[in-house]
């Protein structure tokens, strides 16, 4: 344990005397609050809150909705159903209610449909009144009215509020039912009048529109999970983690993405998902029928081809012409001596060159694709490993190793970091794709970042997974256990400064490469070690680099003294104005 | 609302409607060639209203009810290929208060719609096109927008 809490000290100076920032503040909070956990130290930074946010259930939002329309019940001394109208109209924001109403009370009743008195007096009306919806006369007392003393029947009121309900959340600004008059209708008169199940779904759209139209709230996207997340405007962070375990980004409500920003990540969640990517290999790998234009693939037999009805054109699939002009004299089968007369001419050229660039930009796409899904995949298996170790093995090897579960964590702590370590891994893939090429320098620092992080997590997570077993499979306490202990805790905390540090650094578009005179510290002795080394890049990225471009909204690889990319017409964005990853 | 009332709530404005109605209006139910009255569909005339280029015409439309009326409002038809911006080429009327997701509500009544629509005629609403043909002429080509409606006009004279 001595030689853990050393690590993290040496960890933490340098990481303050680094980067001064948030995450760096934060990380220390954690030590200290970890140290001094029981001393009544009032330091400034405990009363830093640890969290930008905070997690709702639905009692809580029951709750804080009661207490907003108290408040404006209150304040602008009105009954409480109009007071929830009021809020609902101004999207639950009590300080808008509050500057609208005391700017101006008789618009903001009139926009609203707050009538103060009824616009029908009921003392006028005969004892029985004509229905305005189904037109028959019914005495008074069987009629109901909003606040405007419009009288409709029981049964047509019954009927106009579950049309609305069952229309969706528009019923939660119901208004009576006489054209051109706006009086709303409130949640009493839905008690009173609607049957069970339209009370409750009623009750229910004003639960939600309490976290939908509020600006600071938001559902948390996970799919089953119920609570919302009541989030701080303003703060540095985005990430949010939900009781449910989920972690999200406040901002699009994608999954945590960091260190790649949003608009990053909905050009890669698009690109996965588009059809661009089939179009390129379609490019690549066909040819189009020179009569009817439809693509086709020749994955066997000779250049005779024959394109399917309706079109049934015969075509020579090397130089395109009509089959009828060919035969033994051509070459036969399997040659084309127009081809090679017309390739050698150059005619083919440029076709020929837009294939091998589509291929080159698919091949490209799924090398980056590729090891991002890998790690997606890989991240919940961690996850899944993590349940099982938690409701499985650390019982068992508590029970061995005679050691209380509570001395256990470091090893949830272990799966945890290689959880989060999956993620971020993830999404430098994505980082990495967009990366500009011409940024050679920056790349080939990136990518020996990556690949850094990636043995140091494999380290990590070999340990945690291989290691481990040994005292899974053990039957009895085992002297090596605390050398392990020490083993594992180490790699997770060094692990955790690494992609802490990757993360700040890939969040800051890697300034470093640019600045060398004021290289950070952890970095310095690295980025001069990936300088001398070269040569250690990705394969697949260096042989697009000093000719071609690769298009940033579609991908495409282009040629270099082209401007525009010549798939979709976009103009070529210039390297200064690419490295804009951080919002 | 029960699918029961809309024909008792048709029959109603029926009767209201032979009581007292605006003067040039017609609005009566579908006699089959049996002689049986169809409540839920209904023929109905709307003149052009006086002082405008629609003046003259007497505009034939036809109003489809559903079991759901009035909780649904009814589909209103001009004939096809009918000249105005907020007309759909089927002929089939966009008007705020026949949507049954904004402007409807269930105390509308038939008279009420065909005044509506009456009002439309000359005030059309450019936010809301629904045809090519009229909504180009009549922000682009005024004059022309206006030969086009008094000519329409004059293809549907009054029925007598």
């Amino acid at each position: 344990m001595e030689s853990e809490d050393d690590m993290h000290d040496a960890n933490d100076v340098e990481s303050l005397d680094d980067f001064y920032s948030g995450d760096a503040a934060a990380s220390d909070d954690d030590e200290r609050d970890f140290d001094f956990a029981k001393s009544d130290d009032s330091d400034d930074e405990t009363f830093h809150p640890q969290r930008n946010y905070t997690i709702l259930s639905e009692d809580d939002i029951r709750q804080l909705q009661e207490e907003d329309i108290t408040k404006i019940s209150t304040v602008l001394s009105i009954p409480r159903i109009q007071a929830s109208i009021l809020l609902r109209h101004y999207n639950w924001s009590v300080s808008k209610v509050h500057d609208a109403w005391f700017a101006d009370e008789e618009s903001v009743r009139k926009a609203v449909g707050l009538l103060e008195k009824p616009v029908v007096d009921p003392k006028l009306n005969a004892v029985e009144v004509t229905c305005g919806i189904c037109f028959e006369t019914y005495p008074r007392y069987r009629m109901g009215a909003a606040s405007c003393g419009h009288p409709f029947c029981c049964s047509c009121w019954t009927g106009y509020i579950s049309t609305s309900i069952n229309d969706g959340p528009g019923c939660l600004m119901l208004r009576c039912p006489k054209p051109s008059c706006g009086a709303a209708v409130g949640q009493d008169m839905i008690n009173t009048l609607a049957s069970d199940e339209d009370k409750q779904k009623y009750s229910r759209y004003l639960l939600r529109s309490y976290i939908e139209d509020n600006k600071k709230t938001k559902w948390c996207p996970a799919p089953g999970c119920e609570y919302a997340v009541d989030f701080v405007m303003g703060s540095a962070s985005f990430d949010v983690c939900c009781n449910c375990s989920y972690n999200f980004c406040w901002n699009c409500t994608e999954e945590a993405h960091r260190p790649v920003d949003c608009s990053t990540v909905a050009m890669w969640i698009l690109k996965n998902s588009a059809e661009s990517e089939n179009m390129n290999w379609i490019l690549a790998n066909s040819k189009p029928c020179p009569k009817c234009k439809r693509p086709i693939e020749k994955n066997q037999g000779c250049m005779h081809i024959t394109c399917t009805p309706p079109c049934k054109f015969e075509f020579c699939w090397l130089c395109l012409g009509a089959w009828s002009d060919h035969g033994e004299r051509t070459g036969g089968f399997y040659a084309c001596n127009r081809y090679e007369t017309a390739k050698q001419e150059g005619a083919y050229d440029e076709a020929e060159r837009r294939r091998e660039m589509a291929k080159n930009s698919l091949e490209r796409y799924t090398h980056y694709y590729e090891r991002w899904a890998t790690n997606q995949s890989s991240r919940q298996k961690a996850l899944s490993d993590l349940q099982k170790m938690q409701t499985e093995h650390l019982e068992k090897l508590s029970n061995m190793q005679s050691t209380p579960e509570s001395q256990l964590k470091f090893i949830t702590d272990a799966w945890l970091q290689i959880v989060e370590c999956r993620r971020v891994l993830k999404w430098t893939y994505a980082y990495g794709y967009y990366l500009p090429e011409i940024e050679h320098a920056k790349r080939q620092f990136f990518e020996y970042l990556q690949g850094e992080a990636e043995s140091g997590l494999e380290r990590l997570h070999q340990c945690a997974e291989k290691e481990l077993q040994v005292f899974l499979d053990a039957v009895g306490p085992s002297k090596d256990f605390n050398e392990f202990r020490t083993k594992l805790a180490g790699l997770t905390s060094v692990t955790r400064n690494y992609f802490e540090n990757l993360v700040r650094a890939l969040e800051n578009g890697l300034s470093d490469v640019d600045t060398h005179g004021t290289c950070s510290r952890t970095h310095s002795s690295k980025s001069s070690g990936s300088k001398s080394k070269g040569g250690r890049g990705k394969g697949a990225t260096s042989r697009y680099e000093s000719t071609q471009w690769s298009c940033r909204h579609c991908t495409f690889v282009n040629v270099r003294p082209n401007t525009e990319c010549e798939v979709c017409r976009q103009r070529r964005q210039n390297a200064s104005a690419t490295i804009t990853f951080r919002l | 609302m029960s699918g029961g009332i809309a024909r008792g709530r048709l029959a109603e404005e029926r009767k209201a409607w032979r009581k007292n109605h605006p003067h040039g209006f017609v609005a009566k139910p579908e006699t089959a060639t049996d002689g049986s009255i169809n409540l839920m569909a209904w023929h109905c005339t709307i003149p052009g209203k006086q002082g405008t280029d629609w003046e003259g015409g007497f505009f034939p439309i036809t109003l489809h009810f559903s079991e759901d009326y009035p909780s649904k409002p009814p589909k209103c038809k001009f004939p096809q290929g009918f000249f105005h911006p907020n007309v759909y080429p089927s002929g089939t009327v966009c008007l705020s208060i026949l949507n049954e997701d904004s402007g409807w509500r269930p105390a509308i009544t038939v008279k009420q719609i065909l005044i509506g629509i009456q009002d439309l005629l000359d005030q059309p609403n450019p936010a809301d096109p629904a045809q090519t043909d009229g909504y180009h002429l009549f922000i682009q080509e005024p004059a022309e927008y206006k030969r086009r409606v008094r000519q329409q006009a004059k293809q549907y004279p009054p029925l007598v």
